[in-house]
């Protein structure tokens, strides 16, 4: 190698060129003033914590990990991964009990299942949400996401031998969403899977992908998880199939947080590992299948990107997709962080920043006056649903619904 | 996918490249690595004065007022530097001499705008100055973190408690006829700079302060909507990482993102900046430019790339990519017929046609549209 | 004694004459030092910051190695601020001779020098930065030592017990009477005056300028000026030093020091005019990253801030003037003795951690001359700030929670840190990002500390040390001092000999990320600020 051709550092926090362009971005810097910001969390900070641990500070815990400073950032530095891993090295504090109960989220679906009316109707009690408010720090504020009664997995494995008939098939990494609260849009995502002619199958078990065990400051767990999860999509992959997911968030996790933040090598499976929209849009402009709306469908659609889309820069696929409806009245709302962030809005510590992070978007929707608000994350819908009056769709929905 | 023009860089050359191939009724994506030097900008085009009239409509389009008037602009650290089209932000002055008495106020613990030197300045010029301080309650919680005080996050707490600030400023205002203050409203709008002037009983100036600019954001904001509005494909974040180039024509780009989403175009114009834009790279042996390996002249010899002086010309910002009459790239020695270079990644080549800076970003980018649009490329 | 009358002058304001300010003030004596620039402008601030264990010399300088060792354990106790106790490695790479480990280990024990060999694997897993090749490698009780801190510490305690300090004052003249020296001439930069001091014995501790001094009393000193010239990486790649176990050669050693890691140096002999504003040639710059990257082979793809070059004060001992005998060593004249020459002592050669040794030294004779019987102390009194273990017990000594900027701050000013311990929130704001220096401490060093510029300022501070190299910072202290001195032309002049100070160290290494700052702060001070 000839010298000194490139700076190699960790996250590239040295090509860090001072600009403070990340803190003029970053959602948290405005309504936290006890969040150092990005810049000084991020490449300062590395730093300082290279000359010595003791600069660590617990305050980086107020990062939402959105990633905006990485798609803002000039210079290409990996500010969030620099906050997240240092987290990771430094912080050895074991996490409260309220944060492993959010942080499991696959573990809390599996248990609740079952009992999910007895625990939609008790977490929705105003009673138990002051309990829970009291005791676990979770604001009262918010509401829980209804646990679907029979999961996701389930009903898929019960069209397991339809869905085989279809010569093209994909692989299917649902998530903890789609499992446990919301297997509708699973069920959207087969349909209109179906109406390209392919089949979909599920993964040989796959796991949470960890994004909020990692935000909650369990990495160890995080990182039995990726390398499961790498397993199982690896054998999908060597049985030729793509695998799909409908959650921005897992998609973002296992193809970017793996290798990253948990050095959990996911090179055989990065590139077939992909958002279904993107999936189904490079599908379609290559002229390999296509999809027959109804020719009476019309909505006026205000389309959000979550912050996880934003960074995997994937956004155009869905945006391109809804705009190929006939109907569909199409407005691009701008780019600002929702403030739920998975879990994060849900500790009764950051409600209100939550919501002061998020107010701007919400302004700009009520303003646009959408007849729904599409998006391609289940946490930013849990949040605009509480924070405006308008419902959200996820745009796989939204092209389920107006399939001919 | 397929666009007829894609642009690699989405800073001010680069969005008004974007911007007028759109309005002219074209398909463009812009690849942006990130946000860029609009967010370092002083408020003042310079050198961009034989194009005033038609970037001044194009921004007012995009809803940012311009003025296109010769004068003088006070610069941050009070030096006078004359101006011929600015940001509505900028006060531009006939002369030196801009007032009787001034009154200039600041937000006590804001490092980034220097009073002590404009009063200075302006002394000397016979502007006899105050300088007094504004202390908001809304501004204290910034103080929480010592790094916060500055201009972008007081813009955001003045969008709101403006109104605060000027009642304080009133109170402060004697018999100066110039109240001066930092450039740290209307961060999301504005429209707020109107509403301090009409609500002053003064005359008001804005000036500079240390980046990052919130002038110069607001305007980035309000091109990049535009470019969208006009359906253009904004890909904030993403990286060019290969071109296919074959005898002398670009056919696609790839980027981190979409990888195997490759773009398409009919027309490729690359806006990529200088060096911190690494739109130009250096290592110890070689200044090159890093998505084409265009042809840059640089002397051999590192040590000819520097002036000792640091506020000498520095002749390393003169290296810059090769072009042909129409900004056409050259790459070892010929044209890449359908590549063309503007703004920063030019260097100081193309000086004396375009100038340097803000004017030389805007002229070139002008220049290559009305190539395109003309067919005759 | 009259005003302008000393008991002993000291020329010279780097370590050496700092130094020996505090030892002559603890002994009792009334003393003026004299220094044409800044504290710590000359070779105290422009070397690696390496705390030797005296291992280096061990084989070839018993004598060099054994002082080392003693005056290491002495500043680990005296100045715990300034000194980041690393521990250092000797390694071996496969192109060098392992046999002269053994030899290197014996001569370290004998020396003194807690020398033990660590297996090399062990040796990585200590310091992962480390060439990974290695075949072997010997720890010893090497650290790092901040100059400027130190240099500051001592003139802030020569001060305390009653030293008069003169900044930016040269001594353009020595008075004699007869063959005795009683006094100097000097020509303040500041003020444009001329003065005259006296005083029973004048100590030249110039460095490598002590040959001019010595020129103007009359007594020749043959100085070999050798240009040493250095990399500053831009963050701690190794927390351990690394240094290569074979004879002392170019660009062997890799010292971390507070934010950044050093490589140098390299070793050239220059004309004795060229000691004032040596620069570092492209030649140099790729040779310390050729050799650099042999101890740690990230300094071949990490980022560098800048390079600079000092002038090692070497010496001829006996005043020959082929040069056959320099010595690294320290070298005390009596000139009385070797020229004829009463009142005037030369104190040279040496190494910036032997500099209490070499002032106890100076002492001692200027104590003998004036016949005042007054034992050493400086061994065993900390210096101001010097108390605590750690920065961390400083710092939450002082503050309950310390934010990092406190704790930055107690890492800098050690013990002193309680000054700048304030309940406003304004003071705690952050004027330097990279360094995470407040308005606190910058206020406290221009009220305090003898800071007449900005660059004065980051001696003092760290202000603009960082990887910005003053773009941010620059402006927002240049402000403080323009308020500070009631200046706002003076304090815009010297922001540009800041920035110009700041390039002089950059340009020699523009490329890459240096390159891009360059660009960007070339863009902020002309476009935008218009400086």
């Amino acid at each position: 190698m000839k010298l000194q051709e490139y700076t190699a550092s960790a996250h590239n926090f040295e090509e860090c060129m001072k600009c403070t362009i990340c803190t003029a971005y970053c959602p948290v810097v405005p309504v936290n003033p006890r969040y150092p910001g990005p810049k000084q969390a991020g490449p300062d900070g590395e730093r300082l914590r290279l000359k010595d641990p003791y600069f660590f500070n617990q305050a980086l815990k107020y990062c939402l990990n959105c990633k905006r400073c990485e798609v803002v950032c000039p210079s290409g530095v990996k500010v969030a991964d620099i906050i997240q891993s240092a987290r990771i090295k430094y912080d050895h504090a074991q996490p409260k009990l309220r944060d492993v109960v959010l942080a499991n989220t696959d573990f809390m679906g599996k248990l609740a299942r079952p009992f999910a009316p007895i625990v939609n109707g008790t977490t929705a009690l105003g009673i138990t949400k002051t309990v829970l408010d009291a005791t676990f720090a979770i604001d009262k504020h918010r509401t829980f996401p209804k646990y679907s009664g029979r999961s996701f997995e389930r009903w898929l494995k019960r069209r397991a031998k339809e869905q085989a008939k279809f010569d093209k098939q994909v692989a299917y990494y649902h998530g903890c969403y789609v499992n446990y609260n919301y297997p509708r849009l699973g069920k959207d995502f087969v349909k209109v899977m179906n109406a390209l002619g392919i089949g979909v199958q599920l993964l040989d078990k796959e796991k949470c992908c960890g994004v909020a065990l990692i935000a909650n400051g369990m990495s160890k767990k995080a990182t039995k998880n990726a390398k499961h999860n790498v397993d199982v999509i690896q054998k999908a992959v060597d049985a030729g199939l793509k695998v799909l997911t409908t959650s921005s968030t897992c998609v973002m996790t296992i193809r970017e947080e793996y290798p990253g933040l948990l050095q959990v090598d996911n090179s055989g499976i990065k590139d077939s590992i992909l958002l279904a929209t993107r999936y189904i849009y490079q599908l379609i402009e290559s002229g390999q299948a296509q999809l027959k709306f109804k020719e009476n469908y019309r909505a006026r659609i205000a389309y959000h990107i979550p912050c996880h889309l934003e960074k995997l820069g994937w956004g155009i696929f869905s945006t391109e997709l809804l705009k190929m409806i006939p109907g569909v009245e199409f407005t691009l709302l701008d780019s600002n962080c929702c403030g739920i962030s998975g879990t994060y809005g849900f500790k009764k510590e950051n409600y209100e920043a939550s919501q002061a992070i998020g107010k701007p978007l919400f302004d700009q929707i009520k303003s646009v006056n959408p007849d729904f608000v599409a998006c391609d994350c289940e946490t930013c819908k849990w949040q605009l649903e509480m924070s405006t009056p308008y419902k959200v769709k996820h745009p796989i929905s939204i092209l389920a619904e107006a399939l001919e | 996918m397929r666009f007829d023009t894609v642009i690699i860089g989405g800073g001010l050359a680069g969005l008004t490249a974007g911007i007028s191939l759109q309005e002219a009724g074209q398909k463009v994506a812009i690849v942006s690595a990130g946000q860029n030097a609009m967010h370092f900008f002083s408020g003042s085009f310079e050198e961009a004065a034989p194009v005033r009239e038609r970037v001044s409509a194009l921004f007012a389009a995009a809803g940012v007022r311009t003025n296109a008037i010769d004068g003088l602009q006070l610069m941050p650290m009070g030096k006078f530097q004359p101006v011929s089209l600015t940001l509505e932000d900028v006060t531009v002055f006939p002369e030196e001499h801009i007032a009787e008495k001034a009154l200039i106020v600041n937000f006590t613990g804001f490092h980034d705008f220097y009073c002590t030197f404009l009063a200075e300045t302006l002394e000397k010029a016979g502007t006899a100055c105050r300088i007094r301080f504004v202390r908001l309650p809304e501004m204290e919680h910034l103080r929480t973190s010592p790094s916060e005080m500055r201009s972008v996050n007081i813009a955001r707490v003045l969008d709101e408690y403006w109104e605060k600030a000027v009642s304080d400023i009133r109170i402060l205002l004697g018999d100066e006829d110039l109240i001066i203050l930092p450039q740290v409203f209307g961060l999301k709008d504005a429209s707020v700079l109107d509403k301090i002037r009409t609500a002053l009983p003064a005359r008001v100036a804005f000036v500079g302060t240390m980046p990052p600019s919130v002038p110069g954001i607001r305007t980035q904001m309000l091109l990049k909507r535009r470019f969208e509005v006009l359906g253009g494909t904004f890909l904030m974040g993403d990286e060019v990482t290969s071109a296919a180039l074959h005898e002398g024509v670009v056919s696609s780009i790839t980027t981190r993102n979409l990888d195997t989403a490759r773009l398409f175009a009919d027309h490729f114009i690359l806006a990529s900046g200088g060096y911190f834009s690494k739109g130009l790279a250096a290592t110890p042996t070689q200044v090159y430019e890093p998505l084409f390996g265009l042809d840059i002249d640089y002397p051999a010899e590192r040590k000819d790339w520097y002036d000792a002086d640091f506020f000498a010309e520095q002749p390393f910002m003169d290296f810059g990519v090769k072009t042909d009459a129409l900004l056409h790239a050259v790459k070892d020695g010929e044209p890449v017929k359908n590549l063309f270079c503007i703004g920063s990644v030019l260097g100081g080549t193309r000086k004396e046609d375009y100038g340097t800076a803000a004017g030389l970003a805007i002229r070139t980018a002008f220049a290559v549209v009305d190539t395109i649009k003309g067919g005759n490329v | 004694m009259k005003r302008n009358e000393y008991d002993v002058i000291i020329v010279g304001g780097g370590i050496t004459g700092a130094g020996t300010a505090r030892d002559c003030a603890m002994r009792g004596l009334k003393v003026l030092l004299i220094e044409r620039h800044d504290i710590a402008t000359g070779a105290t601030g422009r070397n690696h910051g390496l705390l030797h264990s005296g291992a280096r010399y061990a084989v070839t300088d018993q004598e060099s190695a054994n002082e080392c060792i003693r005056e290491n354990m002495i500043l680990r106790r005296i100045a715990s601020h300034c000194v980041d106790e690393t521990d250092g490695f000797f390694i071996t790479l496969p192109e060098d001779d392992l046999n002269y480990q053994a030899k290197f280990v014996e001569s370290c024990l004998a020396a003194g020098i807690n020398a033990e060999i660590v297996d090399p694997k062990e040796a990585l897993r200590m310091e992962p930065a480390m060439n990974p090749d290695i075949i072997g490698a010997v720890k010893v009780p090497d650290g790092s030592v901040d100059p400027f801190r130190l240099c500051a510490a001592n003139m802030v305690d020569a001060k305390l017990h009653g030293a008069q300090v003169l900044l930016y004052t040269e001594v353009t003249g020595v008075i004699k009477d007869g063959d005795r020296v009683v006094g100097v001439k000097t020509y303040n930069h500041q003020t444009h005056k001329s003065g005259q001091y006296y005083a029973n014995i004048t100590v030249n501790a110039a460095g490598i300028w002590g040959q001019r001094i010595a020129d103007l009393a009359g007594v020749k000193i043959g100085m070999f000026p050798a240009k040493g010239a250095l990399l500053i990486f831009a963050h701690r790649v190794n927390g351990i030093v690394i240094n290569r176990c074979r004879k002392p050669a170019n660009a062997d050693i890799l010292v971390p020091g507070d934010t950044v890691c050093i490589i140098g140096t390299t070793s050239t002999k220059i004309p004795f005019e060229e000691c004032d504003g040596v620069r570092v040639t492209p030649e140099e710059v790729n040779l310390l990253i050729e050799e650099g990257a042999k101890l740690a082979p990230a300094l071949a793809s990490t980022r560098i801030l800048r390079a600079y070059a000092g002038v090692r004060p070497l010496v001829s001992a006996d005043n020959d003037p082929s040069g056959r005998n320099i010595s690294r060593g320290i070298v005390c004249l009596d000139h009385e003795t070797r020229d004829g020459v009463k009142g005037f002592i030369s104190i040279t050669g040496g190494k910036l951690m032997t500099y209490r040794l070499m002032a106890e030294m100076a002492t001692d004779l200027v104590c003998k001359k004036l016949a005042v019987d007054k034992a050493c102390e400086t061994a065993s009194t900390p210096l101001p700030g010097s108390g605590e273990k750690s920065f961390r017990e400083v710092a939450e000594k002082i503050w309950e929670n310390p934010t990092t900027v406190q704790k930055a701050a107690a890492g800098r000013l050690g013990t002193g840190a309680a000054r700048i311990q304030s309940a406003d929130s304004l003071d705690q704001s952050l004027i330097c990002e990279c360094e995470e220096v407040s308005v606190g401490e910058i206020n406290s060093a221009i009220e305090r500390l003898d800071v007449n510029g900005l660059t004065d300022l980051r001696r003092r501070t760290r202000v603009g040390m960082g990887t910005c190299q003053g773009e941010l910072c620059g402006c927002r202290a240049a402000g403080l001092l323009a308020k500070a001195h009631g200046c706002a032309d003076r304090a815009r002049a010297d922001l540009q000999d800041f920035m110009t100070e700041r390039w002089k160290g950059m340009y020699p290494i523009g490329w890459g990320d240096a390159l891009r700052e360059a660009e960007y702060t070339q863009w902020v001070y002309k476009h935008v600020l218009g400086v």
